[in-house]
């Protein structure tokens, strides 16, 4: 077992740097741009490491499914299981995402 | 001063030319704004690798210009193919001022007259594109989306059910074709120049190639190009039956909201797609890049957009 902090509370703090100390101090709009870009990258690498959700499919399922789909084969309840999957990968990739559904 | 401003002053026969300074944007080519002789340019120059296969090389893309402007579309004035500049392809057209980022189009307040102004506009302008006459650009490919499509999916190494499904659903429910006419094929707010008049020209046509017109048609209704003003179908902007009303005036194409579903799934699984084999360039090492590499992340966006679609019609 690893030493605090975690992964994910490294993750943290290198976007908390990011957003609150380099941020402010660039001012040439590409690196800007980069900057919040980086910052969304940690942010979506420290939900990964913070959450686990039932709802993503194994690289493994996802591979099977994928596979019978483009065959033709598609199961029953094919379109449900996928938004519970695509919605758990947004979870951790754009949470406000998801809000422009409800 | 960048290492090639010599062999671009010498190119472009000028006396004198500015520093040339990079623009944001652009992930597969370079921007540059420079000016010659006080002549405001922008110079096109590539970049690391190529989004999708089959893009134009940078010297068909600006015959693709110079056609275009021939036939009268609104399109930035070509100034001249220079071939390679500290070497990489380049070419230089007129500089247009006005806003291109997608997201400010659709917020700025200044440019409320623009966008009631676009949708219409935007159908004119692409009627227009749409007459081109095929012979005069005859490099253009014409090409089998489906299959183009599965096999950029495959190029990415990983499995994607949503997409597999959205390919399957259009397979299964494919509209007959219409007769193939010149496409600009990244048809969409951000690739267009807006002033407070509304469209000053068309950028961009890495993309061109010859297909369904329906392709460019419902290509900008696709909800990542609404640019988060998602109750405005058009590109954030405006309905889209006014735009469709207009297009099938000047071209005679009526486009049925069965083919306007159809072709937004597809273009939901063709950005999806091109989300990930741009990620692809940052992690097989073509160019390195957070920007591209996230880009991995939010192909998300657009699979749960295309099962959104599906389940409207299940």
């Amino acid at each position: 077992m690893s030493d605090r902090p975690s992964a994910a509370e490294l993750v943290e703090a290198t976007r908390e740097f990011l957003e609150q100390e380099v941020l402010p101090a660039a001012r040439d709009p590409r690196l800007r741009f980069r900057t919040l870009v980086a910052v969304n990258a940690l942010g979506i690498a420290q939900r990964e490491l913070e959450a686990g959700d039932d709802d993503l499919l194994s690289r493994d399922e996802a591979a099977d499914l994928a596979r019978r789909i483009r065959a033709g084969d598609v199961p029953d309840g094919a379109l449900a299981i996928l938004k519970r999957h695509v919605a758990a990968k947004l979870r951790i990739a754009n949470p406000r995402y998801l809000e422009r559904y409800r | 001063m960048v290492t090639w401003a010599d062999e671009l002053r010498e190119r472009l026969g000028a006396r004198e030319i500015g520093e040339p300074r990079l623009l944001a944007g652009g992930a597969s080519k370079e921007a540059w704004a420079v000016d010659a002789d006080g002549r405001p340019l922008l110079v096109r120059r590539a970049a690391g690798g190529v989004i999708h296969q089959g893009t134009l090389s940078l010297e068909e893309e600006f015959r693709v210009l110079e056609v275009a402007h021939e036939a009268g579309v609104r399109v930035p004035r070509p100034y001249g193919y220079l071939g390679e500049l500290g070497g990489r392809e380049a070419f230089a057209m007129e500089r247009v001022e006005g806003e291109t980022i997608g997201r400010r189009i659709v917020q700025r307040p200044d440019l409320a007259a623009a966008r009631e102004a676009l949708p219409l506009q935007l159908a004119e302008e692409l009627a227009k594109v749409h007459a081109i006459p095929r012979e005069a650009l005859p490099f253009l490919r014409q090409r089998e989306v489906l299959e183009q499509f599965e096999s950029e999916l495959d190029s990415v190494g990983e499995p994607h059910p949503a997409i597999e499904l959205g390919l399957w659903w259009l397979r299964e429910h494919r509209p007959a074709p219409l007769e193939a006419v010149v496409c600009h094929g990244d048809f969409r707010l951000g690739n267009v120049v807006v002033s407070e008049h509304g469209l000053e020209c068309l950028l961009d046509w890495e993309f061109a190639h010859v297909g369904d017109p329906r392709e460019d048609v419902c290509w900008p209704i696709v909800r990542a190009w609404r640019f988060g003003a998602d109750g405005l179908r058009l590109g954030g902007v405006g309905e889209v039956e006014p735009y469709l009303e207009r297009y099938a005036e000047l071209t005679g194409r009526e486009i049925s909201p069965e083919d306007l579903h159809w072709w937004e799934v597809l273009g939901n699984v063709k950005w999806a797609t091109g989300a990930l084999t741009q990620s692809r360039r940052h992690l097989n090492g073509q160019e390195r890049s957070v920007e591209l590499a996230v880009l991995g992340r939010l192909a998300a966006e657009m699979e749960y957009e295309l099962l959104d679609l599906l389940e409207l019609v299940s």
